[in-house]
């Protein structure tokens, strides 16, 4: 399959949510001929019994187990959005962030997708790499091609609540700092935030402002 | 200017053929969807008139930064970034004709039927792709064969070739965290790869200058670079630390740009345009185009002035009340009232909507390119009210013959 092919099956015609599906990976699939992962895991939702109807989620584990988990979650009928968007170093020169894996991990992932049926208007499962924001580089040498998620990489918050949206569900070890700041004005708008580390059920979370959020030059 | 609808039936391809053909990769900002739907044409006249316009602004320009450079008086109006105006002894080893000038205009149809030119992308003007790919594409989807277009790409191709003769290393400096960074950079790579050059993707830290020289510190790509084809805006740079910079500014590796694209960048560049009349360079297209622009702490009680910030892209932070979101226009009139030096204000222009053959009518930006000093093709985005920020949709430019 090409990446072109790939990216289709996470992002199919006039489906809800896909238009965020993020080009970046599967273009690369292609520009560096990525073959699929061979220690592909398939992984069971252990945080959720069953679809909510008004809860999106956004797992934000290492590449690999993020897809996986994605790919697991379908079954309770979630649709999984890749939204990763880190390029690729330059040919010969260490890396921050390895996308190779979400790269090889995504041809997989689209292995398992396409003989499954997802309902048109499924919630959504946002795959986030968590080693992104890795951007500590011990020479000046390394390529740093860590990324930050911002909020125009995701719908808006009107269009979570337009689309019966009030819980979001992070899966991973912590709400890493960018997704904080985008989060801190959902929950403003309302919005509820739960944390699990994939395997223990959801805990209720409230973020709070830090006191270099007020010190922040103001977002216009 | 007309715009022509993609048919429905054929965009949901068209925009992954600009995703994966075109270097596409950002075609969604929050709900907006990037790619537009039509395709704006421009007849035969209006091309003709645009690029005269623009190849006059281009020769006002270049004449007058190189004026600039040499006139402490003029710089200091421009209200520079400090450590910039530290580099600018540095920069009086400028020499064009070593350099490949690259710069883009936004033009905008105004109401009273002519053009308005709000500014001129001065330093790293981007949408390469988008202005030699996609209009070959969206050509074939709507299949109209005998509309033209000028690449962007290959005129760039032909200067660089000019410069370095299909041999050496360009090293192209953008911000490798941001992908829509690479995306412009990799449509050049990949493009200036099949002229047979090498090709070093990589940041402005990146770089070590030795005797003026550029050289790649990236691992197992450690060599002399021939031509820096840099996408990092100058006043980025400035803040990278440790400090590696100074180099970029009295390098004598050719460059596009050269760090002498700092003062068309300033939105005060016409605060220096009396100036540069007075030393004998004329500004007269820039005047008849430009609307008046006055300093931000001058407008006073004086009806109808927008503020754009000095360092402003993507029309971001541009007072225009009705284009504001939320309360994004008193945040920003708030932010003027608190740092007025860093706006300039501009008279606003009615902008003249175009209507689409659906019926719809939206605001275009016509950015034109140059490549030393000769037009080199389009970048145009359109938004359905009158300010063209991150929200608007690229669409492609075709001419009718």
């Amino acid at each position: 399959m090409t990446g072109k092919e790939i990216y289709e099956i996470y992002a199919p015609f006039a489906k809800k949510w896909v238009e965020w599906v993020r080009p970046v990976p599967f273009v690369a699939i292609d520009t560096y001929n990525r073959k699929p992962i061979s220690n592909w895991v398939d992984r069971k939702v252990k945080f959720l019994d069953k679809y909510e109807n008004d809860t999106a989620i956004f797992i934000d584990l290492t590449g690999k187990e993020s897809i996986e988990l994605g790919i697991g979650l379908v079954h309770i009928g979630y649709r999984p959005i890749p939204i990763f968007n880190g390029t690729d170093e330059q040919n010969g020169s260490k890396a921050t962030t390895d996308t190779y894996i979400v790269e090889s991990s995504l041809i997989n992932g689209a292995e398992k997708l396409k003989k499954i049926e997802i309902p048109n208007d499924a919630n959504p499962a946002f795959l986030l790499d968590s080693s992104r924001i890795n951007r500590y580089r011990d020479k000046k040498s390394i390529f740093d091609n860590s990324w930050d998620l911002y909020g125009q990489d995701i719908p808006s918050i009107e269009y979570f609540t337009q689309n019966g949206i009030k819980k979001i569900i992070v899966v991973g070890n912590e709400i890493n700092r960018d997704l904080r700041k985008i989060f801190l004005k959902f929950q403003d708008a309302g919005i509820e935030f739960y944390l699990t580390d994939g395997y223990s059920s959801v805990n209720k979370l409230v973020l709070k402002k830090k006191i270099l959020d007020y010190l922040e030059k103001e977002e216009i | 200017m007309e715009l022509l609808k993609i048919p429905e039936e054929k965009y949901y391809n068209y925009r992954l053929n600009a995703m994966f053909n075109c270097y596409k990769w950002d075609p969604q900002f929050y709900d907006s969807n990037t790619l537009a739907k039509y395709v704006l044409l421009l007849s035969k006249q209006e091309n003709e008139e645009v690029i005269k316009l623009t190849e006059l602004l281009d020769k006002e320009t270049r004449l007058a930064e190189e004026c600039i450079n040499k006139n402490k008086k003029m710089i200091k109006k421009l209200a520079l970034p400090r450590e910039i105006i530290k580099q600018i002894p540095n920069m009086q080893t400028y020499d064009k004709s070593k350099n490949i000038r690259l710069m883009r205009y936004d033009f905008h149809p105004s109401i009273d039927n002519n053009w308005v030119v709000t500014e001129v992308n001065s330093d790293v003007p981007g949408g390469f792709a988008e202005s030699s790919l996609l209009p070959d594409l969206a050509r074939k989807t709507i299949d109209l064969p005998k509309l033209y277009y000028t690449s962007f790409g290959e005129m760039m191709v032909n200067a660089i070739n000019d410069k370095l003769n299909k041999k050496g290393t360009i090293m192209l400096i953008h911000c490798t965290c941001f992908s829509d960074d690479r995306q412009v950079m990799q449509f050049m790579g990949d493009r200036l790869e099949k002229e047979g050059y090498k090709i070093i993707y990589g940041a402005a830290d990146h770089i070590k200058f030795k005797d003026k020289q550029a050289y790649c510190i990236l691992e197992n790509n450690e060599q002399n670079i021939d031509l820096i084809f840099r996408f990092t805006p100058l006043e980025w740079l400035i803040q990278m630390k440790p400090r590696t910079w100074d180099g970029y500014f009295n390098t004598t590796t050719k460059s596009c740009n050269h760090s002498i694209s700092i003062y068309a960048q300033s939105k005060k560049f016409p605060f220096v345009w009396n100036d540069l009349e007075h030393a004998g360079i004329s500004m007269k297209t820039w005047k008849s185009l430009l609307p008046e622009t006055i300093e931000a702490k001058d407008v006073g009680s004086r009806q109808n002035f927008i503020y754009k910030p000095i360092y402003g892209r993507v029309g971001e932070r541009i007072s225009i009340e009705e284009a504001c979101k939320g309360d994004e226009y008193k945040k920003i009139i708030r932010d003027v009232k608190k740092h007025p030096q860093q706006y300039i204000a501009q008279k606003k222009f009615i902008s003249k909507p175009i209507k689409a053959d659906d019926g719809k009518e939206y605001h275009i930006c016509l950015g034109s390119y140059t490549i030393e000093g000769k037009h080199a093709g389009y970048y145009a985005r359109m938004s359905n009210y009158p300010r063209i920020d991150s929200y608007a949709a690229d669409v492609p430019v075709l001419i009718k013959g």
